[in-house]
């Protein structure tokens, strides 16, 4: 399978998983101020951006697995990246709301961490390799 | 690790990319390999010979430091 072959699978996949995402958490952030929904049904809610995540991180394991050793070594180094911008953030954050009552932090906000920093790092890893973005 | 690849590619006159396809790899990957950023996996080493037609070691040459003469 070609690197575009395999970008386009899981595009296939990770846009649609993040459609349902964004639209799981805008809706039951709706449905928590504007219907008494009893907490089951809200729990039940909650599992469609779950759902959506999980989609989306198969989509990356299925594409580090499509792709080269080169460019699977790129992405890795990304996602470590990503899992490390979380650690620090997370540390970070909970250290200074322990300490110094920083306000607290939502964990929801971690999955949106670890893609920025895994983003960051793939184009900055990719362009010093000599790829193009 | 150094390596003829570029030239055994511009001998054939074929660019990256056909290479890369040829190898069943990205073009970014031939490139890294010929700029010495990137050490090819064995087997994926094994098919640039195979492509080539010659041994790994008439390719890649090792440089590490510590090589036992020959």
């Amino acid at each position: 399978m070609t690197t575009e072959q395999a970008t386009w699978r899981y595009f296939y996949v990770f846009i649609p998983s993040m459609i349902v995402y964004t639209a799981g958490v805008f809706g039951i952030t709706w449905a928590v101020d504007h219907l008494a929904l009893p907490a089951f049904a809200l729990c039940g809610l909650a599992a469609i951006p779950i759902f959506a995540i999980l989609c989306a991180l198969w989509a990356h394991w299925r594409f580090i697995t499509e792709i080269d050793e080169f460019l699977r070594a790129i992405q890795i180094n990304a996602v470590l990246f990503g899992v490390a911008g979380v650690l620090v953030v997370a540390t970070g954050w909970g250290t200074l709301e322990m300490l110094a009552d920083a306000p607290s932090l939502q964990v929801f906000w971690l999955l949106p961490i670890f893609w920025a920093a895994y983003a960051a790092a793939a184009v900055v890893i990719t362009k010093r390799e000599g790829g193009v973005f | 690790m150094k390596n003829k690849l570029k030239a055994l590619r511009a001998e054939r006159n074929w660019s990256q990319a056909v290479l890369g396809e040829k190898l069943g790899v990205s073009r970014q990957t031939v490139n890294a390999i010929e700029a010495r950023r990137y050490d090819p996996s064995l087997p994926l080493a094994f098919r640039i010979a195979r492509l080539f037609a010659c041994a790994i070691e008439d390719i890649f040459e090792d440089d590490a430091p510590g090589k036992p003469s020959a």
